[in-house]
C-alpha cells in the first residue's frame, strides 16, 4: 500500500497534463465510466445479496463469478452455444454450487463472520485448485455474439465521435435487469418477505412458521447464481483463468461497502460512484493511480461512515 | 446479529472441520501443479524427480505452477522437462546419447508459488541443501532480480530463458532470452518505417515493461519518430477502457504494447470492440505470444504483430520436431513460443556444457560448468544459436510476426542469422557493453566504448 501510494505521488509529479482539455474526450470518458459501473454492479449484486441481507462475508465471490465464465467456456466449446443462452445454465450451476456449500460450510458458521471469512477464503483457494486441476492454468477463450458488438454512435461532428460500446451497454442493461429482478424478489414476493424476516429476526421467523434452513439456502444459492451470470457476462470481454475472480473481488467489496448494505439502492449507488470516480480521475491521470485514490477515498469513508453511504437508521 | 452459541476454545469436532478444510485445499493445491507425468509438488518442498541409479547429476528448476505467474512458467517448466527427458532417454536433438556420460540429469524441482520472497528461499535451498550444480529458471524481473544476490554470494549458476528489459550483466548468469537489441531495436524502425511516425506505449505497471519502454521510446525518438502516449495499467488489469479512449484522443499510428499475462487478451478484445481494427493502428508487442494469442481468440488479434526470436511457424527441422515432440508429450491443442523455446534449448546448452566437462574429465564445478558453457553452439528450433562468450548473453534471430486468422505468425521480418547480443541499448547507453574479461573475474565487466556499436551476426 505504502509503496504504491508514493508510486502515485511519483506519477502524478511525472505526469504532465495532455494536449488541453477535450470536452468530446472527456464525454467519452465518463460514457466508459458508465462501462465500469454495469461491470462493478454486476459483479456487486451478488455479494449485496450473500453479504448485504445475508451478513456472510464471503472471500469465494470471485470464484463463482469465475465459475460462471467456466460454465460458459465449457458450454461454448462442447455444444456451440451462444454466450446468452449459457446465462441460465451458468446460473443454475453456480448456484448449485453455492447451494452446496451453504448445506456444507456456512450452515455450520451463521452468527461467526471471522470464521466464515476464513472458511470461504479456504474454499476460494480449493476451488480454484480444482478448476486448475481440470482446466489447467492457461487463459480461456470465450466468444461474444456477433449481434451485441461495435459501438453505438451518440454524437458525430467532423473526426470527433461521441460512442459507447454496445457490448458495455448490454453489460449494464444486464445489470440494471438483475437489480429490478432481485428487487422484485426481494421486496415484493412472499419469498422476499421470508428472507428479510430471518435476516432480521431468525428464532421469531422460526416460531412462526419460516422454514429457514431452507431460505438461507435459496438465499445464498441465488447470490452466487448472480455472481456467475456476472461471470459469464464479463467473460468475453476480459481474461478467463483460474485467478480472475481475484481482480473483481476487491472491487465487489469497495462497491457493496460504499453503497450501504442495508439497501439494495446501495449497491447501484456504490457502483455509479466508484466506477466514475475512477474513470474521471483516470482521465487526468492515469489508471494505477486512479484506484490508488479511489481506493483511498473508500477507506476514509468506512472510517466516518461504517455503514455505508445509503443505509436505514437503526434503534438496536 | 445472532450469536446462540458461545465461541470458546476450539471442540474437537469444529477442529475436525477446519483441519479436514486445510488438509482438502492443500491436496488440491499440490496436485493442481503436476498436469504432467513427473511428480511436482506443493509450494515449499522439493521432491528428486527420475532417479534410477542415484548418481544423475543434479539440477534445480525454478519455476511457478501456481499464483499469478503460473500461466507462463508453467509452460516453462513443461519445455525444460521435455528437453530433460529426451536428454535423460537420448531422444530428439539428443539421440545417438544416453544422458551425459551416461549419467541421467535428476531434476530438484521446487515451486515458488509466484512470490517473489520465496524464488530467494527456494535458490538458497537448491544450492545448499539439494547441492544442484545449478539451475534452470525464473520468468519475471523481480524474481530474477530476487535470486540474482543469492546465486552471486554462493557462486553457482542459473540459466535463465526470457527476454528482458537488459541493464544487466552477471558471471554467474548464462541469459537464454533477447537482449533489447535483438528485439526492441528492429522492430521500432520496422513500426516508424510501415505504420508511421507517432507512436503510443502502454504496458503493465512493474519493472520489465517500464523499461522496456523507455528503451524502445529512445529508439523511436531515435527513429525519427514522435511518442505520443505513454500509459501503464496495474499488473493483472483488466479493464482498459480509459487507456483506449486515451489512445483514440492522441491517434496515433501504433500502439507499443508492453502488457503481460492477463491483461494482454482483455486489451487486445476490448480495443476491437471499441471499434479500433489492426488496419486503423496496429499493435507492436513484445510479451504477446502464440500462447496469449490462443487465448484471446486469433480473430482479434489478426493483422496485429510481435517481435519475438522464435514463432512457432519457423521453418525449420528443428522447429519442426519440436512442436512435434511437444504436442506429443502435452497434447495436440498446445502450442509453443517463443519463451518455451529458450527454456528447451537453454537446457540442452547446460547438457552439452556437462557433457564437454566430463569428457575431459573435470568435474562440474561452477567455473568449470562457465568455461564450458559460454561459447556454445546449437541448433535450436528458431535456428543456430550460440553462448556469448564475452557477455554470456545469446546470439538470438530477431523477427517479426504478423498474427493470422489461425493463430499463428507470419513472418515478415527475420536477421538472416542470429544477432550478437548487446545487454544495454544503445539508444539510451551510446557503446556501452558488457566483457566478461576472464570467465571468473568477479569485477565490473561494464565495458564504455563510446562508439556506435555495430550489429554483428553469427558466423558458423
Amino acid at each position: 500500500m505504502i509503496v504504491h501510494t508514493l508510486a502515485s505521488i511519483v506519477y502524478l509529479a511525472q505526469s504532465s497534463p495532455s494536449e488541453g482539455f477535450s470536452a468530446i474526450a472527456f464525454t467519452n470518458q465518463l460514457l466508459n465510466g458508465l462501462g465500469i459501473v454495469g461491470i462493478l454492479l454486476l459483479t456487486g449484486l451478488g455479494l449485496a445479496i450473500t453479504f448485504g441481507v445475508m451478513r456472510i462475508i464471503n472471500l469465494a465471490h470471485g470464484e463463482f463469478i469465475m465459475l460462471g465464465a467456466y460454465t460458459t467456456f465449457v458450454l461454448q466449446s462442447v455444444f456451440k452455444m451462444d454466450l446468452l443462452l449459457t446465462i441460465p445454465f451458468s446460473f443454475l450451476f453456480t448456484a448449485l454450487i453455492g447451494a452446496i456449500v451453504e448445506r456444507t460450510i456456512i450452515r455450520r458458521l451463521y452468527g461467526r463472520p471471522l470464521e466464515t471469512l476464513l472458511a470461504t477464503w479456504g474454499l476460494s483457494i480449493v476451488i480454484q485448485g480444482v478448476v486448475k486441476l481440470i482446466f489447467t492454468a492457461q487463459l480461456k477463450y470465450v466468444r461474444a455474439p456477433s449481434y451485441i458488438r461495435g459501438n453505438w454512435t451518440l454524437f458525430q461532428a467532423g473526426d470527433q465521435v461521441v460512442q459507447i460500446s454496445i457490448y458495455r451497454l448490454f453489460i449494464i442493461f444486464m445489470a440494471l435487469l438483475l437489480l429490478a429482478l432481485t428487487g422484485y424478489l426481494l421486496y415484493r414476493t412472499a419469498l422476499g418477505r421470508e428472507v428479510r424476516a430471518v435476516t432480521q429476526n431468525r428464532d421469531m421467523a422460526k416460531c412462526l412458521g419460516v422454514n429457514t434452513n431452507l431460505v438461507d439456502m435459496a438465499t445464498f444459492a441465488y447470490g452466487c447464481g448472480l455472481a456467475g451470470i456476472a461471470g459469464t457476462v464479463i467473460s468475453s470481454l476480459k481474461s478467463v483463468a483460474p485467478p480472475m475472480g481475484q481482480d473483481y473481488l476487491v472491487d465487489a467489496w469497495m462497491t457493496v461497502v460504499t453503497g450501504g448494505v442495508d439497501k439494495l439502492i446501495g449497491v447501484l449507488a456504490g457502483a455509479f460512484l466508484i466506477g466514475q470516480s475512477n474513470a474521471a480521475i483516470a482521465y487526468f491521470l492515469n489508471d494505477p493511480t486512479a484506484r490508488v485514490i479511489v481506493l483511498a477515498a473508500v477507506i476514509v469513508l468506512i472510517r466516518y461512515r461504517p455503514e455505508g453511504l445509503f443505509t436505514i437508521q437503526k434503534r438496536s | 446479529m445472532n450469536s446462540p452459541r458461545i465461541v470458546g476454545g476450539i471442540s474437537r469436532r469444529r477442529f475436525i472441520q477446519y483441519g479436514s478444510l486445510a488438509i482438502g485445499s492443500s491436496i488440491v493445491a499440490a496436485c493442481s501443479n503436476g498436469g504432467t507425468e513427473t511428480a511436482t509438488t506443493s509450494a515449499g518442498s522439493a521432491v528428486g524427480v527420475s532417479s534410477p541409479s542415484g548418481d544423475g547429476i543434479k539440477v534445480g528448476v525454478l519455476y511457478s505452477t501456481t499464483g499469478t505467474i503460473a500461466i507462463v512458467e508453467k509452460s516453462l517448466q513443461d519445455a525444460t522437462f521435455l528437453a530433460v527427458e529426451q536428454i535423460n532417454e537420448g531422444k530428439g536433438p539428443w539421440s545417438g546419447k544416453q544422458g551425459i556420460n551416461g549419467k541421467k540429469i535428476d531434476m530438484v524441482v521446487v515451486n515458488p508459488d509466484s512470490n517473489w520472497d520465496l524464488y530467494n528461499q527456494m535458490a538458497k535451498r537448491l544450492i545448499d541443501e539439494d547441492k544442484v550444480s545449478c539451475v534452470l529458471g525464473c520468468y519475471t524481473s523481480a524474481s530474477r532480480k530476487s535470486v540474482l544476490p543469492v546465486f552471486e554470494e554462493k557462486d553457482k549458476l542459473l540459466y535463465y530463458p526470457v527476454y528482458y528489459e537488459g541493464n544487466e550483466c552477471s558471471s554467474n548468469v548464462f541469459y537464454t532470452g533477447a537482449a533489447p537489441n535483438q528485439q526492441i531495436t528492429d522492430s521500432i524502425p520496422f513500426c516508424a518505417k510501415t505504420f508511421g511516425k507517432r507512436g503510443f506505449f502502454i504496458g503493465s505497471d512493474y519493472i520489465y515493461p517500464k523499461e522496456s519502454n523507455r528503451i524502445a521510446k529512445a529508439e523511436l525518438v531515435k527513429a525519427g519518430g514522435e511518442v505520443v502516449g505513454d500509459e501503464y495499467a496495474a499488473l493483472g488489469t483488466t479493464e482498459f477502457i480509459t487507456i483506449i479512449n486515451k489512445i483514440k484522443q492522441a491517434k496515433p499510428n501504433f500502439i507499443l504494447s508492453n502488457l503481460v499475462g492477463d491483461s494482454i487478451p482483455a486489451f487486445y478484445k476490448q480495443l476491437k470492440d471499441s471499434g479500433i481494427t489492426s488496419k486503423d493502428i496496429p499493435i507492436m508487442a513484445y510479451p504477446t505470444t502464440e500462447e496469449e494469442i490462443q487465448a484471446m481468440g486469433p480473430e482479434f488479434a489478426e493483422g496485429h504483430y510481435t517481435s519475438f526470436n522464435y514463432f512457432q511457424t519457423v521453418d525449420t527441422a528443428e522447429n519442426k520436431a519440436f512442436v512435434e515432440q511437444f504436442k506429443a508429450k502435452f497434447g495436440p491443442d498446445r502450442v509453443t513460443n517463443g519463451v518455451m523455446e529458450a527454456a528447451y534449448f537453454q537446457t540442452f546448452f547446460m547438457a552439452q556444457a556437462m557433457e564437454k566437462s566430463l569428457k575431459e574429465g573435470k568435474e562440474l564445478t561452477t567455473s568449470n560448468l562457465r568455461e564450458a558453457t559460454r561459447g556454445q553452439v546449437f541448433k535450436a528450433p528458431q535456428g543456430t544459436v550460440k553462448i556469448d562468450p564475452e557477455n554470456y548473453h545469446t546470439f538470438l534471430y530477431s523477427r517479426i510476426g504478423k498474427w493470422k486468422a489461425d493463430g499463428q505468425a507470419e513472418i515478415v521480418f527475420s536477421t538472416e542469422a542470429a544477432v550478437k547480443p548487446i545487454p544495454w541499448s544503445q539508444a539510451l547507453y551510446k557503446g556501452r557493453t558488457c566483457v566478461h574479461s576472464t570467465p571468473d573475474k568477479r569485477g565490473n565487466p561494464i565495458v564504455e566504448t563510446k562508439k556506435d556499436l555495430p550489429v554483428e551476426l553469427l558466423k558458423i
